[in-house]
């Protein structure tokens, strides 16, 4: 940790905590500052609406060269999001651009949440479900949001 | 070719004659000797290039292109890599739509809205939106005329190199997809020579690649470039480092058998080593450029990083023909007959089929190998019966030859089990199994005979080689040719 944090990451930092993205929050790590605990509530047009969910994001040493890498620690339905909480988005793979930022990474992550993509799947599973029977896919994701993804909010 | 040639009919070298690879050779004088005049040639008609030379083939390919549409030669070295130097296909599509063929090249970027009034003073503050700091005298930017500050471009640059990639590197502001010219990248990596030098072997890496005609010597550290136009996977010796290798695929000279059969045979053969089953279990090949990819996250969306092909894991299909009849490779498309089968036994059985085939590919390996030592065996004694004044060195050549056609033959029948084990059961096969057949058993009589070489008669010796050589011939122009 030796090394000197990099204006962009500082700069993007105050930029979040001083102007924050409606519906999401990331706050860097005491100890890490390229470490994010995020929170991201889910969108009201979709089925995570009402529930809020933990993320967390790091920006790897070739940041803004590299993407950061971000997982969902909160347990989610979604056919884009496995079991672990990894997440297949264009951007935060071959799609990396350097001049993407967190805030937009956080964006696109809050859109999926709008607009799950069960074309580009991730979790088979449930894109499959989500496929064939949205109804009760949606239902299935409702019944997660408020089991798992309620605990944050007071 | 000239040096083999030498070597072989006026004696000069004959001591040093012996290289690992000489039934690769070029050594059509034995065949000549026993007078079957073969209807095809096994080598590829090709030259020799250093990386001198092939600057100056891609340079003709840009002039000739430069000449014909109204473009840039950076551009058109884009343009040529990722057409396959199809000169034709580019002026067609050039002229077609010039706008939608440049943008679609990623020669040109998209019409972008209009760009914002902070975006236009930051600019002028000479400021870099990737490092987020104002003030650099000089931003570079592609034909979008995204600016980044010079230290960003190498940063991004060195990303782009450490994943392989040169000759697609795009420009760094998200959705635009514009390529850097090489001209571009140079410029910015005047200083890091560490870097350009790696730039520059990446890009004449991706270059070749990309032209049909070109093809990098096998050899270890040799640095020659195969230039031919062979449509056949015959073979070619480089001229530097004398590896023999097929034109095609690369690998070893592999006839009768196809390059994509002896690719599946040699997996095949490696499958007990670890890394072998670790290929096998994680990753798959591309199916448009044929890159081994590893699968490292879950999506089964996969965009190979080298041809930026989109395609499914699980069906190898074209990712697009996905889209609306959702995941037809997920159903299991059931051949009742095979099903039907216990599963151990089509497995025992598959076993027991590779392993006759393998086994004797094994063996006549193993076999060229040890007449290898005979070949030097031969030679000493040819030595030691001139130094015995018994006959000159010109007469005992003939023994040399032997062993020469034997090797040749030997190496063309090992080649043949790969080519027997993918055949499909049928008239042809039994043909083929046939002429194998034949060819086998000449091969061990010509062995033998080479073998006990002193005591058996010249006449008879050559009678030996003839056929030999003769049912090569047949097999060759029957399946190879």
């Amino acid at each position: 940790m030796a090394s000197q944090l990099p204006r962009r990451i500082i700069k993007e930092t105050q930029r979040l905590l001083a102007d924050p993205v409606p519906g999401i929050s990331a706050n860097p790590d005491e100890s890490n500052a390229r470490y994010f605990h995020v929170m991201i509530a889910g969108p009201d047009d979709s089925p995570f609406a009402g529930g809020v969910f933990k993320l967390e994001l790091f920006l790897p040493e070739e940041y803004p060269m590299a993407a950061p890498k971000v997982r969902f620690m909160t347990k989610i339905y979604h056919p884009n999001i496995d079991k672990l909480g990894r997440i297949c988005l264009d951007i935060l793979k071959d799609k990396w651009s350097p001049a993407l930022q967190i805030r937009t990474v956080l964006l696109s992550i809050q859109a999926l949440l709008s607009a799950p993509n069960p074309e580009d799947p991730l979790a088979t599973d449930v894109a499959e479900q989500w496929k064939t029977n949205e109804a009760e896919a949606i239902k299935t994701a409702k019944q997660w949001t408020q089991s798992y993804a309620r605990k944050f909010i007071l | 070719m000239d040096d083999e040639d030498m070597s072989c009919t006026s004696g000069e070298d004959y001591g040093g004659y012996g290289d690992e690879d000489y039934y690769n050779e070029a050594d059509v004088d034995a065949a000549d000797d026993v007078a079957v005049t073969p209807t095809h040639s096994e080598e590829a008609d090709y030259e020799c290039l250093s990386v001198n030379q092939v600057e100056r083939v891609f340079i003709d390919g840009v002039n000739s292109l430069v000449s014909r549409i109204q473009i840039n030669e950076k551009y058109a070295r884009i343009l040529l890599e990722a057409n396959q130097w199809d000169a034709d296909k580019i002026v067609t599509g050039y002229r077609k739509d010039r706008t939608e063929f440049m943008r679609k090249s990623h020669i040109e970027s998209k019409p972008e809205p209009k760009r914002t009034l902070s975006a236009t003073t930051s600019m002028l503050k000479g400021y870099c939106s990737v490092c987020a700091m104002d003030g650099y005298p000089t931003l570079p930017h592609l034909s979008c005329g995204h600016c980044f500050c010079e230290h960003c471009w190498r940063g991004h640059i060195e990303s782009r190199l450490s994943e392989g990639v040169a000759a697609r590197i795009e420009c760094m502001e998200s959705e635009c997809e514009v390529y850097a010219p090489s001209e571009f990248v140079l410029l910015l990596l005047k200083s890091l020579p560490a870097l350009k030098v790696k730039y520059e072997r990446f890009l004449l890496r991706d270059m070749v690649n990309s032209h049909p005609q070109l093809k990098f010597c096998v050899g270890n550290d040799c640095e020659v470039i195969i230039r031919s136009t062979e449509p056949k996977p015959k073979r070619v010796t480089c001229q530097c480092c004398h590896t023999s290798f097929c034109v095609k695929c690369g690998a070893d000279y592999h006839a009768p058998t196809s390059c994509e059969t002896i690719r599946q045979w040699m997996t095949k053969c490696a499958d007990d080593s670890e890394t072998a089953n670790y290929i096998s279990a994680h990753t798959k090949d591309c199916p448009q450029c044929h890159s081994c990819i590893e699968k490292a996250g879950g999506c089964n969306h996969i965009q190979c990083t080298r041809c930026k092909h989109h395609f499914c894991w699980m069906c190898f299909g074209d990712w697009k023909s996905h889209g609306s009849e959702y995941y037809e490779c997920s159903r299991y498309k059931e051949n009742p007959s095979v099903a039907a089968e216990a599963n151990h036994v089509k497995a025992r059985r598959a076993l027991e089929k590779y392993l006759h085939y393998f086994e004797r590919f094994e063996n006549h390996s193993k076999s060229l190998k040890m007449e290898e030592e005979l070949r030097d065996k031969i030679r000493k004694k040819i030595d030691d019966k001139v130094n015995e004044h018994n006959g000159t060195w010109i007469d005992w050549q003939y023994l040399h030859k032997s062993v020469s056609l034997l090797t040749k033959c030997r190496y063309t029948l090992q080649y043949t089990y790969p080519f027997a084990y993918y055949l499909g059961a049928g008239p042809r096969k039994n043909l083929f199994e046939y002429q194998q057949a034949q060819l086998e058993k000449e091969v061990e009589e010509l062995a033998w005979a080479v073998e006990r070489a002193e005591v058996t008669a010249r006449g008879a010796l050559e009678a030996h080689m003839h056929r030999a050589e003769h049912k090569r011939q047949v097999l060759l122009h029957d399946f190879f040719f």
